[in-house]
């Protein structure tokens, strides 16, 4: 007969909350665990996928050091991940300012925005956005009406480049959400305060708004900034990394190692540097983001 | 709790750890003979002509063996390596498979990946094979795969064009440069080179060296065959058939449509690309996409001295059996019906090239079947001193290597020496590597 009280009115044993979670130790073990550590054991073999690894050292690391491919992988995802979170933070941002206007009909529009996110990059969307860029298709038509001259958006590098982050920009819905819901959190009173005082909108936004918003900027920021170096769907599918290695982030070296020329070894070992490359760019965002903090208290 | 973390994570490495070593020695499950009712997966490639003819054989298998069901998986070439590789990998893979040449080199290295075909001749009819057509599966003297059909690239022509500029096709290296200058005048291009999946553009450029020089690339057993100079003479004349209008620059295939396969891009389908180089097994898409008839293929060019060696064959397309197949012997009898049945042949038709099975041959012969673009592009194959394509050439590395150093000349970013320099030196150290 277990010992009920007021701390513990139903009997819960000493073991009842471990076995509560334990679905999900289990899984978070079997998914996430088991295979976190056993890329790394196989980031130290040689192994084709198929048949049985071989241990060979450290030394797909330093292949991959000395590898001019994989430097430019990682060139191309942190200047895909430079170019577009803070533009999608930015758009993001103002979507959200517009959606917290208090409008009729509002939620239809909150919807409409949304709506790119839900869609996602699959590939209906992918093939549209191919078709909006080829060389005669709609983008080219709007920018003839215009009187700007044709551009070969797939032929060159930073013009393909732009293509992946516009289609990524396009999704901007769930950083706009956070956004919308610490906006809404912000007390009226403060800009009632401001108006008072003679504060205009824009001075609102930078003294009230934007401070207020820090915590969730750097959420955001973090979220947005570990998709953008996980990108792989977008430029697999659209230009194939292509032109020159242009659109090739270390996602799709890592897809092409492991399925494409069966080197599964080495695509675990740059699978841990890409880990470790994340991890340092979170915490440097970390690091500055603390300092902002402490020098504005 | 941190405790038990440390021993899931402990219990993880020492999982992975002893996966090391040694190769693995997936079981057979052996033939009993006989045929029982079950459910088995098929899986291949293709455009949708190919996928048209093979589902109705399934359903004439299926009329002829209600027992036996064969489901369907199929799709287009791109990313379909990554596909089945995977499934391979992880024990799914589909029971017979439609496989590529190269991949019994990378997914069977030692002739276990892949069921041995011989262990199943109760089922399947071997006898109807060339010893050399057999030859082409056999990984350290195990029958892993069956020729579906041999077949080489060939030239295939829109006719509309060639007619709308007033030019016939070429049958020399010489009359195809010419013809960049006469159709640009019309703003057509005689032919189109890739340098994607198909890798068509490093294709011919070693056809040509390989005719002027009598050197293979690859080896059969994955030596490197050309010299650094070979290589160059190979990026030289590829840039001279783009400055000379010929095909289209990297740029300018890309600009059009991104990605996409040629079969798919308004080029192609309005006739302004008047040709292409495809396997005779798999022209049927581009014939699809045009007019009935209006697709052509041409003679396999040659020098001036009228030398057409250098032009290459290879299993178009194999059948094999997964190495973890529950049903090895229904296995065997639906890649029997497939590869042989003369009522299925008729109904695959030229849809894999024409059969190495001479029982599928005849069938297809008196049917008045053995024709069309695949069937004349391997009679005017057939004539010539071809070469067996190396497995080697066709691996995803080395195809990689040479398209990315045509992509570098087409751009300007190497000159051809530079390029032949890096190029030579990295296809040789990894044929070293992998051959070994």
């Amino acid at each position: 007969m277990k010992n009920l009280n007021y701390r513990n009115p139903v009997g819960v044993g000493k073991y009842t909350g471990l076995l509560l979670i334990m679905p999900f130790i289990i899984g978070f073990a079997l998914f996430t665990l088991y295979p976190f550590a056993a890329s790394l054991i196989l980031g130290l073999t040689d192994y084709d996928g198929i048949y049985s690894p071989e241990f060979i050292g450290t030394e797909n690391f330093s292949d991959m050091i000395s590898s001019s491919e994989f430097r430019g992988a990682v060139g191309v995802t942190l200047k895909y991940t430079f170019i577009l979170v803070p533009l999608k933070l930015t758009v993001s941002l103002l979507a959200a300012l517009l959606l917290n206007a208090e409008i009729k009909g509002i939620g239809v529009y909150r919807t409409i925005f949304y709506l790119p996110s839900i869609l996602g990059s699959n590939l209906a969307v992918v093939i549209m956005w191919q078709f909006l860029f080829t060389s005669g298709g709609l983008v080219d038509q709007l920018t003839e009406t215009v009187g700007l001259p044709s551009v070969g958006w797939y032929g060159d590098g930073n013009s393909a480049m732009l293509i992946i982050v516009l289609l990524r920009l396009w999704e901007f819905g769930s950083a706009m959400i956070l956004f919308l819901n610490a906006l809404r959190d912000i007390p009226s009173e403060y800009y009632e305060a401001a108006r008072v005082d003679g504060c205009g909108h824009i001075r609102s936004f930078f003294r009230i708004t934007l401070p207020l918003l820090r915590r969730v900027i750097f959420l955001n920021l973090v979220l947005q900034t570990i998709a953008a170096m996980q990108e792989f769907s977008a430029p697999y599918m659209i230009t194939g990394g292509g032109p020159m290695k242009s659109t090739y982030t270390i996602g799709m070296l890592i897809y092409d190692e492991m399925f494409r020329f069966h080197n599964a070894g080495y695509a675990n070992a740059v699978s841990w540097a890409f880990f470790v490359l994340v991890t340092v760019l979170v915490l440097i965002l970390f690091a500055v983001t603390r300092k902002k903090t402490e020098e504005d208290i | 709790m941190k405790k038990l973390f440390l021993y899931l994570a402990a219990l993880g490495c020492m999982t992975a750890l002893s996966s090391c070593g040694g190769r693995s020695s997936p079981k057979y499950i052996s033939p009993d003979g006989t045929l029982d009712k079950c459910t088995i997966r098929f899986s291949w490639w293709g455009g949708d002509d190919r996928h048209e003819a093979t589902l109705a054989a399934l359903e004439l298998w299926q009329q002829k063996h209600p027992e036996i069901t064969v489901t369907p998986e199929y799709g287009g070439w791109d990313g379909w390596t990554e596909k089945v590789s995977s499934q391979i990998s992880g024990g799914t893979a589909p029971d017979v498979m439609q496989i590529n040449y190269d991949w019994l080199v990378s997914l069977s290295p030692d002739g276990n990946g892949f069921y041995d075909l011989e262990l199943l001749s109760d089922q399947l009819d071997l006898s109807v094979f060339d010893d050399e057509v057999l030859s082409f599966g056999r990984m350290n003297n195990k029958l892993n795969a069956v020729t579906v059909s041999v077949s080489g690239r060939g030239l295939f022509y829109n006719s509309d064009t060639y007619k709308k500029c007033g030019v016939s096709y070429p049958g020399t290296w010489s009359q195809l440069m010419e013809l960049g200058d006469k159709m640009s005048v019309k703003g057509c291009y005689p032919l189109d080179l890739d340098i994607q999946s198909g890798g068509t553009a490093w294709y011919l450029a070693v056809v040509y060296v390989q005719q002027d020089t009598g050197r293979q690339f690859v080896s059969m057993d994955g030596e490197l065959g050309f010299t650094e100079e070979d290589i160059r003479m190979a990026l030289d004349f590829y840039k001279e058939l783009e400055e000379r209008h010929v095909i289209r620059t990297v740029r300018e295939r890309i600009d059009e449509d991104g990605n996409a396969a040629l079969y798919q891009s308004p080029s192609f389908m309005d006739g302004s690309v008047g040709g292409v180089l495809e396997w005779g097994s798999s022209v049927g898409k581009y014939d699809m996409v045009l007019p009935e008839g209006v697709l052509e293929s041409g003679p396999f060019l040659k020098n001036d001295d009228g030398n057409s060696d250098g032009w290459m064959i290879k299993p178009s397309v194999m059948y094999a059996v997964s190495k973890g197949t529950q049903y090895p012997d229904e296995a065997a009898a639906f890649m029997d019906f497939l590869l042989n049945d003369p009522e299925c042949a008729a109904v695959l038709g030229t849809s894999r090239g024409i059969p190495a099975s001479q029982q599928a041959e005849e069938a297809l012969k008196k049917s008045g079947l053995l024709s069309g673009l695949a069937y004349d592009s391997d009679e005017m194959l057939s004539d010539l001193d071809a070469v067996t394509i190396s497995p080697y050439m066709e691996l995803p590395r080395v195809k990689e290597m040479c398209n990315s150093a045509i992509e570098k000349v087409s751009y300007g970013k190497s000159d051809t020496a530079q390029a032949a320099k890096e190029l030579y030196t990295s296809v040789k150290e990894y044929l070293k590597k992998v051959a070994k």
